[in-house]
């Protein structure tokens, strides 16, 4: 089979896969409806903090609530798509440590991708609402800020999941990470919602490689912000390394799956 | 080509061994015991393709981890085996095109949506053509009278309806294998009945192979020519059923009931007294035919009394296998009860 022919049968699974998950997130109304418009709220609520904040201190080394804004709705957006499209890096961790992968594995599709894709978080639907908001109020209508946006969102959401699945597999090794990915997901969101500038050197190195939140929040809202070549470089870069740790972490760790006997299902 | 050929399969995992309590806790964490659990112990053998072969062993045979190496789940610590020509654990993913699984203990269904939705997100897993996933919905929904079920969420089916969803489903890409691990687990005695007579009718019409794990000799009975029996990991007996019936079949149950009550006070030879009972009525016993000719037993039951009814039935294949272990066990070392095993499958 071609690689051309591969990608688009794998695309057509995807596409297949997130049309399931919307028909099983639909089957609750009421919840879906309610979950999208809690995450508005509770991500308004923390706007309106900021909001306030900034009308007594306006500008802070530099920084407004427009910049403010401008991260937020980035790594809401990064984090939202992540969730929906690819909900199960949340419990990646405990899927692997329940045995949770077998059926995955006794189906014909790749298994990280099978396994992220088959579960969706509705709530991510508000993130991700909230994303197009603050750009929305970042406004006026740019088409080219839109391209930069949909692409730095890509990058933020890959970088992200990729951390995530770096975590959860340790699961292979240490037999059970879920508290460890927990803190990660805690760690990482609330770095990503800072921006860059009030970390020195080594802090920013951490948050560039170890806790790679820069590439959720900082950076690809700052690629929003103002083109350049090379923060289109920087953040192609980012995604495609941290993407590829992130398999070969897996797939060295599926080696070493262990699975017993306790009854799992599938889907998110 | 055999669809399963296993040679000198072993899996061994290693488990952490923690003294009770808070100390043991901490010792552990500081200085972890390791042991090795052999799960799989040089598993061979061979089945056909379109064969239906019974794999039987109580809970922690290794059965549930056999079927996990041949699917490609768990990697084998040594051994070789080959599933349709693929090694599963290098090549799962071209393997699983052809085969299908169902595990009794876990579902391949959305639990939240129609099982409907679950069959067509399967076929494009298994990249078939839209109009043939609906052809091939409606043909299992008609084998498995499942029609009516589509389109109810599968969290509200019944586990026997579920389980029927759970074998269709396994069936839609025309695999030329399934590999059922425990399907009747915990189901009732019709719809165990209803699975199996569907999985045989699949086996007929369409020749796909079918390898059945169970603790439920009734399972195996059923459906199955040839059975393996494994215990501790290892084969300790593999022939076709009717040999193994025919040759652990040696005795016979005899429930007798009188017109009058008697009086049991002479021992029969050959033959071992269960009961006695039902006022003097009824009459149980155990005929060993290597010992005694069942037709002289039946003389001196008449001698007893007049006789109203009488049922001689063989036991059930639960008794032959719990005699098998015991055998296997007596051996210490757990090898084939059977070491004459006819290779020939079953056809």
């Amino acid at each position: 089979m071609t690689t051309l022919r591969r990608i688009r049968v794998e695309l057509s699974f995807l596409a297949a896969l997130w049309k399931t998950n919307l028909l099983a997130a639909l089957e609750y109304r009421a919840s879906f409806i309610s979950q999208v418009l809690g995450m508005l709220l509770n991500n308004a609520a923390f706007l309106a903090f900021w909001l306030l904040f900034f009308q007594r201190f306006p500008k802070v080394n530099g920084w407004g609530m427009r910049d403010m804004l401008g991260l937020y709705g980035m790594t809401a957006t990064g984090f939202g798509l992540g969730v929906v499209l690819f909900g199960n890096a949340l419990s990646l961790a405990d899927i692997i440590s329940q045995n949770g992968l077998d059926p995955y594995l006794s189906l014909p599709r790749p298994v990280l991708l099978h396994v992220l894709a088959s579960g969706s978080r509705i709530s991510g639907w508000g993130d991700i609402l909230t994303g197009l908001l603050c750009m929305a109020l970042l406004g006026p209508p740019d088409a080219a800020a839109w391209l930069r946006y949909g692409a730095a969102a890509l990058v933020s959401m890959i970088v992200f999941i990729s951390f995530l699945v770096l975590v959860a597999s340790l699961t292979f090794w240490i037999g059970s990470a879920s508290a460890l990915s927990g803190s990660a997901i805690n760690a990482i969101l609330a770095f990503a919602t800072y921006p860059m500038s009030i970390f020195d050197g080594s802090a920013k190195l951490i948050l560039l490689t170890v806790i790679p939140a820069g590439f959720i929040g900082a950076l690809p809202a700052d690629f929003v912000r103002h083109y350049t070549g090379r923060g289109l470089a920087q953040l192609a870069a980012a995604a495609l390394v941290f993407l590829a740790l992130a398999l070969i972490a897996f797939h060295r760790g599926l080696r070493h799956y262990e699975s017993g006997g306790l009854a799992t299902g599938m889907g998110g | 080509m055999a669809a399963i050929d296993v040679q000198d399969l072993r899996k061994q995992f290693t488990v952490k061994h923690k003294a009770a309590g808070l100390g043991g806790s901490l010792r552990a964490l500081w200085r972890p015991r390791l042991g090795v659990v052999e799960a799989v112990r040089g598993l061979s053998f061979r089945m056909e393709e379109g064969e239906l072969l019974g794999f039987i062993g109580p809970n922690g045979a290794g059965k549930s981890t056999t079927i996990k190496m041949l699917t490609g789940i768990l990697h084998p610590t040594s051994g070789e085996a080959r599933v349709l020509g693929h090694v599963p654990w290098k090549e799962r993913r071209q393997l699983a095109y052809h085969i299908g699984t169902v595990f009794g203990q876990r579902s391949q269904l959305w639990m939240h949506l129609p099982a409907v939705d679950t069959f067509q997100l399967f076929g494009r897993i298994y990249e078939l053509d839209p109009a043939e996933t609906r052809r091939r919905i409606a043909m299992l929904a008609e084998a498995f009278e499942i029609e009516h079920l589509l389109e109810t969420p599968v969290r509200k089916l019944s586990l026997g309806q579920r389980m029927r969803c759970e074998v269709a489903a396994s069936l839609l890409h025309r695999p030329k294998l399934i590999l059922l691990d425990e399907p009747s687990i915990g189901l009732d005695p019709v719809a165990k009945q209803r699975i199996r007579e569907m999985i045989k009718r699949m086996n007929a019409e369409e020749g796909v192979g079918v390898l059945l794990t169970s603790h439920d000799a009734g399972d195996i009975e059923a459906l199955c020519k040839r059975v393996i029996i494994i215990n501790h990991g290892q084969i300790v007996y593999e022939d076709r059923l009717s040999a193994l019936k025919r040759r652990y079949l040696t005795e016979k149950d005899v429930s007798v009931r009188f017109v009058e009550p008697v009086t049991v006070d002479v021992a029969i030879p050959g033959t071992e007294l269960v009961k006695a009972g039902g006022g003097g009525y009824g009459l149980k016993l155990k005929v060993d035919t290597a010992r005694t000719n069942i037709a002289e037993v039946l003389e001196r039951i008449g001698h007893l009394g007049e006789v109203e009814d009488i049922t001689i039935s063989d036991p059930a294949l639960e008794e032959i296998i719990r005699t098998i272990y015991e055998q296997a066990a007596l051996s210490g070392d757990g090898g084939s009860a059977n070491p004459e095993a006819s290779d020939a499958p079953a056809t």
